[in-house]
């Protein structure tokens, strides 16, 4: 505990921005590098800032995915291959045709292009860049802080994503125990006994989510005060239409082709989050002992976040 | 302060309610204590009292809720949050927070208090759970009983009156339980609040309640008497003892049982173990595990004898479990051998350990995966190469015959600990180690396992079981093993290890004060 800079030096509301950020990135850009770039600033992140908490075990998960995602690419292009003339030979592999019935017959291996080799990788590392970020903000975000430092305007729909994220680590630490156990038995491993892994850990799992719900549910969550019935159902299709305008319109932004109907759409987005925020405000429901105090840290990942954004849209990384 | 009107409550697709026409009141200051067998019902109607059944079990619930002369029949727990407290069997599923300070006003803020207010319980809880010091700690930096007591202080932070418990303790040792149960006592008898708590070990609390909830298995509830607990099972020693020697009325108190007894003491009989013999079957030297920078286990070494029955005491992260996975050897070990009469467990492939040693773990269901009982049975006696139905033979001795299309899923966790027992017997280990095996089992369902035990024991086999369970530890163990901090700190015969005098007395000892004399079943004349 004598390390001073640890991830919980900053929210874990700056921790999902930044992995977010990073995922955008990764997946406009087309280039290898970049998503190698991605890839290890992640792996760095995760090493620097972890800390010994139960939500931080899942780190080699992801690896484990990232790695699976980036040879399951390769080997896919190996396997199809779709020749082209113009590419340089890498690997020369005996081709074989094979005859499905209907349609053209398909072509399996045969000699693959630096070109594909080099596209499947790179689409590979997209992924694997994705899949690393979310690892990231996952293992250094503690998952129930998240759900804690929520604008209440987004209650609802965080508390349902929290308890979502909340279940990817403790089924990893649920299936080391039930495959611990299971080794007790002896036996190969066979399809009978991936039935009856998954089974306890799902069990596991929703329990778990089950009884923090219940929990929070006990001491006070989801108190509507003294707002009508309507008031709420309106603030609930706001916080929707806002979080749905938002994400589309910055999609729209990113790809590229339609500014002006991206930051429309982000312009309704933004008033619908003011009309969440100011119906959530008529009555004050919920407080705060400690107000979010934003560190030194938060803004170092919230200007880092909004740099990579704004690169981004300008098309930087295209 | 907090009643049932004539409550039903049933599950979708079940025919017998859970709880049929409950009538019951608790006053302000009164410590009550909800029991009955597992399965029956009890978790539920502690659910009832603050929403969270039917709203997050689902079922359907009939009769009215009134708390504080209010009709709040239909409220969601969230709207009960201000006076009613929920605490849970773990507290750190529960835990919203990263702090003890964060965790305790997270009710408040969801209450809306203001931060003068907030300030101001904070300090008021934190004096009463005596957890002054821990305010600024990590949750995962706290011990199990320091995390009960943050739960609860986070469950009466609001200034809530009415606290639930559901099993508080079953995950605590003696020492840590006894204080939580203490704790609560006084929150009831010196601060008025009202305590309902759900528990297994009656002997852990049954001295201190005002009153006691009986839930029947078929939904009948009943409050008041503890002649109650003889039709139902439910018996701890103090009240077993009574019942057997005729006091009249029942004692529950261990004092007043003290002084009935020494008024006309009874004779009885020492322990002997007439199985045990000469031969050493295991023994483990010099073991020592690590994990990154922590010792769990350093330079342990005992023996175990063919036909013993040897118990491994130790609080919570003593170290006990790892002791049992080193030794099986599927865990990790750092050090040290384990000597069998087939060779180190460490150096055999999975399938022959079995041929050695069985481990059964915490969870024991987690070892079972096909769909159905006679599944699971013929896939074992196939896997170990037996035409007959060797398993069920096995299975049958410890439970009798259960019917065969039942999912083990559904099995009660007595009998999926025997179904456990059974598969992991099959290929004839001599050698069987236990880790926590009466976590959430009944009186009934722990007197049929140390049943079980004694017959594997009989049949020559040897066990080293992990518990902090005195009371079930006595009614199997030879001898116990301590370990504290990852170390041996005592080997001590059974009758000196939990005799008068000892560090974990058993209840019997406490009130007999006969050295020798743990177990209601060695007093002359009694039934069991």
């Amino acid at each position: 505990m004598a390390r001073q800079f640890t991830a919980s030096k900053a929210s874990p509301v700056s921790w999902w921005l930044l992995a977010i950020t990073m995922a955008i990135v990764a997946g406009v850009s087309q280039s290898a590098l970049t998503q190698i770039v991605i890839c290890l600033s992640a792996l760095v992140a995760i090493l620097i800032f972890r800390e010994e908490a139960p939500w931080s075990r899942s780190v080699k998960f992801y690896l484990f995915l990232a790695g699976f995602v980036v040879i399951a690419r390769v080997l896919f292009r190996i396997v199809f291959n779709i020749q082209n003339p113009e590419d340089t030979t890498a690997l020369d592999l005996p081709g074989f045709s094979v005859n499905l019935g209907f349609g053209p017959p398909v072509e399996l291996f045969g000699a693959v292009g630096i070109q594909a080799l080099t596209g499947g990788a790179t689409d590979g590392l997209r992924l694997a860049a994705i899949i690393l970020s979310i690892g990231m903000a996952s293992s250094l975000a503690n998952p129930r802080t998240l759900l804690k430092s929520t604008p209440s305007a987004l209650y609802e729909i965080a508390s349902a994503i929290s308890v979502a994220i909340n279940l990817a680590p403790q089924m990893i630490s649920s299936l080391q125990r039930v495959q611990k156990a299971r080794s007790l038995r002896g036996r190969s491993k066979g399809l009978g006994s991936m039935a009856g892994t998954v089974i306890p850990v799902l069990e596991d799992a929703i329990d778990s989510s089950l009884s923090l719900a219940a929990s929070m549910d006990s001491r006070g969550f989801g108190r509507r005060g003294d707002l009508s019935k309507s008031l709420v159902l309106g603030a609930r299709l706001s916080s929707l239409i806002a979080v749905a305008f938002l994400s589309i319109g910055s999609f729209a932004l990113l790809v590229g082709q339609t500014q002006v109907l991206g930051w429309a759409l982000i312009a309704v987005g933004i008033v619908a989050s003011f009309a969440t925020i100011r119906i959530n405000s008529k009555s004050q429901i919920r407080t705060r002992f400690e107000p979010v105090k934003l560190q030194f840290f938060d803004a170092v990942l919230f200007a880092l976040s909004a740099a990579l954004l704004t690169a981004a849209i300008l098309g930087w990384f295209a | 302060m907090i009643a049932l009107r004539d409550v039903s409550f049933g599950y979708a697709g079940t025919e017998r309610p859970a709880l049929s026409r409950v009538n019951l009141e608790f006053l302000p200051g009164e410590f009550s204590l909800v029991c009955g067998a597992t399965g029956s019902g009890k978790s539920t109607l502690l659910r009832i009292l603050n929403g969270l059944a039917p709203h997050f079990t689902g079922g359907s619930l009939s009769g009215s809720l009134i708390v504080d002369g209010q009709d709040v029949t239909g409220s969601k727990p969230h709207e009960l949050a201000s006076q009613v407290g929920f605490v849970n069997q773990q507290p750190e599923s529960s835990f919203v927070s990263d702090t003890v300070k964060q965790e305790l006003v997270y009710g408040m803020e969801q209450l809306g208090f203001t931060r003068e207010k907030m300030a101001d319980s904070l300090k008021q809880v934190a004096k009463l759970l005596e957890i002054e010091p821990l305010l600024d700690r990590p949750l995962s930096w706290l011990s199990g009983g320091q995390q009960q007591r943050v739960a609860i202080a986070s469950a009466l932070a609001a200034g809530q009156r009415i606290l639930l418990l559901d099993e508080p303790t079953s995950a605590l040792d003696p020492e840590a339980a006894a204080e939580i149960v203490g704790v609560l006592k006084s929150l009831a008898h010196e601060h008025g609040i009202t305590v309902i708590l759900v528990e297994h070990r009656i002997e852990r609390v049954i001295e201190l309640v005002d009153s006691v909830v009986i839930v029947a298995n078929d939904g009948l509830v009943t409050k008041g008497g503890y002649e109650q607990f003889e039709n139902y099972h439910l018996v701890p020693p103090v009240i077993g003892l009574s019942t057997e020697l005729s006091w009249n009325p029942i004692t529950v108190s261990v004092p007043e049982a003290r002084s009935n007894w020494a008024k006309n003491p009874k004779s009885w009989t020492p322990l002997v173990n007439e199985h045990l013999s000469e031969t050493v079957a295991m023994e483990v030297g010099n073991l020592c595990v690590s994990y990154d920078d922590l010792e769990a286990v350093s330079d342990v070494s005992f023996q175990v004898h063919t036909g013993e029955v040897v118990a491994l005491m130790g609080k919570n992260g003593s170290g006990k479990s790892s002791v049992l996975w080193a030794i099986q050897g599927g865990g990790k070990r750092t050090s040290g051998s384990v000597k069998t009469q087939f060779g180190d467990p460490k150096s055999l492939s999975a399938d022959e350990r079995l041929c050695v040693l069985t481990l059964v773990p915490q969870k024991a269901a987690d070892l079972l995966f096909l769909n159905s009982l006679a599944d699971e049975l013929s896939e074992s006696d196939k896997f170990a190469q037996l035409t007959e139905s060797g398993t069920s033979k096995i299975f049958e001795s410890l439970t009798g015959r259960l019917d065969p299309k039942i999912h083990p899923r559904d099995l009660s966790a007595g009998q999926q600990l025997a179904l456990v027992l059974a598969l992991q017997l099959i290929k004839g280990a001599g050698i069987l180690l236990l880790d926590e095996p009466t976590r959430g089992l009944d009186y009934a369902a722990k007197k049929s396992l140390a049943k079980q035990i004694r017959a594997l024991r009989k049949e020559g086999k040897s066990v080293l079981v992990a518990s902090h369970d005195v009371e079930f530890v006595a009614l199997v163990a030879d001898r116990v093993l301590e370990i504290a901090g990852g170390k041996l700190v005592s080997d001590k015969s059974a009758t000196a290890a939990l005799g008068v005098g000892s560090a974990h007395p058993t209840q019997i000892s406490q009130i007999t004060g006969e050295p020798g004399l743990l177990t209601l079943s060695q007093v002359e004349g009694a039934s069991r």
